[in-house]
């Protein structure tokens, strides 16, 4: 039963609205639809020079400041405030991002696989995808992507080989808006493998669908409380949805396990509207970077010794001559 | 060792590591180390560790106290622990000219950490370099690669997006000019590293500051 281990509030109406005055209220209120629907508006008419990865990359970052700042001016819990540490600490793991893990991914990561896919293929049977709407092209690649994302997670709390590679990023006790980063290389490797890079030969769509994922799903790891409007909350996953799945009652961390479409969530059931502020494993320990990069292969050792220690004969009783 | 032997050994420790030159580590680990004093009323000097006693009463932390000096050590320290940037120290009530004096001395693995990440991210950027060189494609494949990107198809393009007026995609093969953005760059290694640079500079003066105030705040509370 969700709650026995830690508070978590389920149920939208039980969750409180933005506190503040008008202007706040309205901020945000309509912060989130607009962004989304100005980048989505941005990306469907920016033309073809425009339209390129690196610009994605830069309105990324900038959106992330953005956030930041939202985070520092009106935090949602102060139990998540963000503090020099917390930012350095986060910081290292994007950086791992950009670095080692585009390094490893560009050997053996889903690029490498998809370009050969790719190379094989006979396009004349994508045509049909191609002469989609643009939208409807975008929506395909983002749910799909999505959907391979949503069973890798929900394998990663089932399986405990794929567990032991998640498990530091559960031990994260704030949401912050770089807490997304945050876990073993093993685990952000993983996750990242997906179809979205197959769509690489339709640019738009494909950037298309990224803003989806940028202007939804960054809000998973957020310190900031928005009045999220009801179909968002239905479609989309909220950082709501996302304190859920990291709070420190078990039950409760089992559910929302999609990044950006919550209804794939509800499809399969196992979505649970609500929040929790008390987050992480073990009672809220935090876990040092050292013990985030080793953790799944010093757990992973200790349990299989364990499993294949010889077990000692200790018979119950002397049988009799 | 006991409490009373400890913050004996530690006591010079408020100026230097134990067993160290004092100089020579002095030149260095002010990089993680933050000392500092405070200068107390005459009354205080009985009951500052008092005062101070609800910052050491938090989860992985422990400490042991002595009349003179508190010496704490931090484990997993919780992420809002208003010490959580320090892994221990040494506190120190002495008599000074004007009266009690409280030193600290307090080490930070993150402080350093984060002054080591700018190297680690230059190393990544060498990598990059150094893996970019390793992989560059001779001319012959990379006009190969051009003859057989040229027979791709015309992309075709929906009535909807025409009559909403979305600009044309381009033909694939014009795609080949977007494939240097795909090429490993060590830039934002680069980045990273100066980032974590002014986050050392940022931290280091930041974090001396807030822990000086944090122990005047609490030495003034009633």
């Amino acid at each position: 039963m969700i709650g026995t281990q830690a508070p978590v509030t389920v149920g939208w109406e039980n969750i409180p609205k933005v506190e503040g005055g008008p202007v706040k209220q309205f901020i945000f209120t309509w912060f989130q639809p607009t962004v989304l629907f100005a980048l989505i508006a941005f990306w469907y008419y920016a033309p073809n020079s425009v339209a390129k990865a690196s610009t994605a990359i830069g309105i990324g970052i900038a959106f992330k400041i953005l956030l930041l700042g939202l985070e520092w001016m009106t935090p949602r819990h102060e139990s998540w405030r963000l503090t020099w540490k917390e930012l350095v600490t986060d910081l290292f793991y994007v950086g791992l991002g950009y670095t080692l893990l585009r390094m490893v991914d560009s050997y053996i990561g889903d690029g490498v696989m998809i370009e050969a896919v790719q190379n094989a293929f006979t396009w004349d049977k994508l045509a049909w995808f191609i002469g989609l709407p643009l939208l409807v092209q975008a929506f395909l690649i983002s749910f799909i992507f999505d959907f391979g994302q949503y069973w890798m997670h929900r394998g990663m709390h089932n399986w405990y080989p794929l567990w032991l590679t998640h498990a530091p990023h559960h031990y994260i006790t704030q949401l912050n808006i770089n807490k997304g980063a945050v876990g073993n290389p093993v685990e952000l490797f993983l996750i990242g493998l997906g179809v979205g890079g197959f769509f690489d030969f339709m640019p738009r769509a494909a950037l298309l669908a990224g803003t989806l994922g940028l202007a939804v799903g960054t809000y998973q790891h957020i310190n900031v409380r928005f009045n999220t409007p009801r179909w968002w909350r239905f479609l989309f996953n909220t950082t709501e949805h996302h304190s859920v799945h990291h709070s420190q009652d078990f039950e409760a961390s089992r559910s929302n396990y999609s990044t950006t479409w919550i209804i794939i969530d509800r499809m399969f059931g196992t979505c649970v509207d609500g929040e929790a502020e008390l987050l992480g494993m073990e009672g809220g320990r935090r876990m040092s970077i050292g013990e985030t990069m080793i953790y799944p292969f010093s757990e992973g050792w200790k349990t299989l010794k364990e499993r294949f220690r010889q077990p000692v004969a200790m018979p119950d009783a002397v049988p009799a001559e | 060792m006991s409490a009373p032997d400890q913050a004996l050994q530690l006591k010079p420790a408020l100026r230097s590591s134990p067993g160290e030159n004092p100089v020579n580590s002095r030149f260095i680990n002010w990089i993680w180390h933050i000392r500092g004093s405070l200068a107390l009323a005459p009354e205080q000097s009985s009951d500052a560790f008092d005062k101070l006693d609800p910052l050491f009463r938090q989860t992985g932390t422990s400490f042991e106290r002595t009349h003179s000096t508190l010496v704490f050590r931090k484990k997993d320290q919780a992420a809002q622990d208003k010490m959580s940037v320090f892994d221990g120290g040494v506190l120190q009530i002495e008599k000074g000219m004007a009266g009690p004096v409280l030193h600290y001395h307090l080490t930070s693995r993150i402080l350093l950490f984060c002054f080591l990440a700018p190297l680690l991210f230059l190393g990544m950027a060498q990598l990059t370099i150094a893996l970019g060189e390793l992989e560059t494609p001779s001319t012959e494949v990379s006009n190969a690669f051009e003859d057989s990107a040229e027979k791709d198809l015309e992309v075709p393009m929906h009535p909807i997006d025409v009559a909403l007026g979305a600009p044309a995609p381009e033909k694939e093969s014009s795609k080949d000019s977007d494939d240097d953005d795909k090429e490993p760059s060590p830039t934002p290694a680069y980045v990273l590293a100066a980032i974590f640079a002014a986050l050392y500079v940022v931290g280091r003066v930041l974090e001396s500051r807030l822990v000086k105030a944090l122990f005047k705040k609490s030495l003034l509370s009633s």
